[in-house]
């Protein structure tokens, strides 16, 4: 009967039931509330960056191994997605070192914006005029 | 593996997996390059506008975190349909897929929510470059969510008829569930990127 049952869970791919699924969802929802309470710890923009991505990494793998099951699916799945994330993680980097930099210099970098009060007129003008964008 | 082969009768690809399956992942490992090129466009556009408002203008973080639990807590309502579903238990696979729709309502809720106070505040498509790619990234998201309700509504529907969802029952939520649990990670990612890294 144990042997039936073990047979019928690897045959819907997770060995997992309930109780599994609350601990997870528990760690997800701690992880959450620790990115939560990093990005008003005052850390500076780099090593934050670092931790929340960590973080994300970190939940990002939980569900897609646990919750959509590819840790115990097919290899061929996980080769399918795998091929599709690295390629869109490629597209970002290439796009980012790309532009980046290339749009800093075009506007001006980090001058100052005037205060939020008078931004409907300022957006408006710009539609108006797009020259100025250039 | 009898077993899996007898449950995906005729669907099997000659890898030896479910056509059906393998369909999503295919899709789902295209939606990954749909969205990182609009993350790196948000990305790029992030820094470059020229009016106000910006991010820190606009957003509420604790109210985008309620947010990001909620799609959270739906992720478990699904994963619990599809337990339900593969063991041959309706009532609690009926049950949590309304939770999920549900908790998916609750997160376009939200969202709506945040659009119009960002248009009050000033900020829409037209108003700079940090609005124009913010509202593509976020709402194509929110259109995957919409798209989701959908799905999981004609799940349950289908469910709730005399012969249910037939016999692969456990296949169709399984495939519904792959979907929903992406828009999920991709939410991981925007919240992230988007909200909380400044």
């Amino acid at each position: 009967m144990a042997s039936d049952a073990h047979t019928a869970e690897k045959a819907h791919g997770s060995p997992y039931g309930p109780r599994e699924y609350i601990i997870i969802t528990l760690i997800l929802a701690v992880v959450t509330a620790v990115e939560f309470a990093l990005s008003y710890s005052g850390l500076a923009t780099l090593p934050l960056a670092t931790l929340l991505i960590l973080l994300s990494a970190v939940k990002f793998i939980a569900v897609v191994a646990l919750f959509m099951h590819l840790r115990f699916e097919s290899r061929i799945f996980t080769q399918m997605f795998l091929f599709g994330f690295i390629l869109g993680a490629a597209i970002l980097i290439a796009l980012i070192a790309l532009f980046w930099t290339a749009t800093s210099d075009a506007i001006g970098g980090d001058e100052e914006l005037p205060p939020l009060e008078h931004h409907h007129e300022e957006s408006r003008e710009l539609f108006l005029d797009p020259e100025r964008l250039v | 593996m009898a077993a899996s082969e007898a449950a995906h009768g005729e669907h099997h690809a000659s890898a030896g997996v479910d056509n059906r399956l393998l369909l999503m992942w295919i899709f789902l490992a295209s939606e990954c390059l749909f969205f990182g090129s609009l993350i790196s466009t948000y990305l790029i556009f992030k820094g470059e506008s020229l009016v106000r408002p910006l991010p820190e203008d606009v957003f509420d973080i604790p109210l985008t975190s309620l947010s990001t639990f909620v799609l959270l807590f739906s992720s478990f309502t699904m994963v619990l349909a599809v337990y339900g579903a593969q063991h041959a238990r309706p009532r609690m696979m009926k049950l949590a897929l309304l939770a999920t729709i549900i908790a998916g309502l609750i997160f376009l809720g939200f969202q709506v929510y945040e659009f119009k106070t960002f248009g009050e505040e000033g900020l829409n498509l037209s108003t700079n470059q940090f609005g124009a790619s913010f509202f593509v990234l976020t709402g194509f998201h929110g259109t995957h969510v919409g798209v989701g309700l959908l799905y999981l509504g004609s799940m349950l529907i289908g469910s709730m008829r005399r012969n249910g969802l037939g016999r692969d029952t456990a296949t169709h939520v399984e495939i519904a569930g792959l979907y929903w649990h992406f828009v999920d990670i991709v939410w991981i990612v925007i919240f992230t990127v988007v909200y909380l890294i400044p």
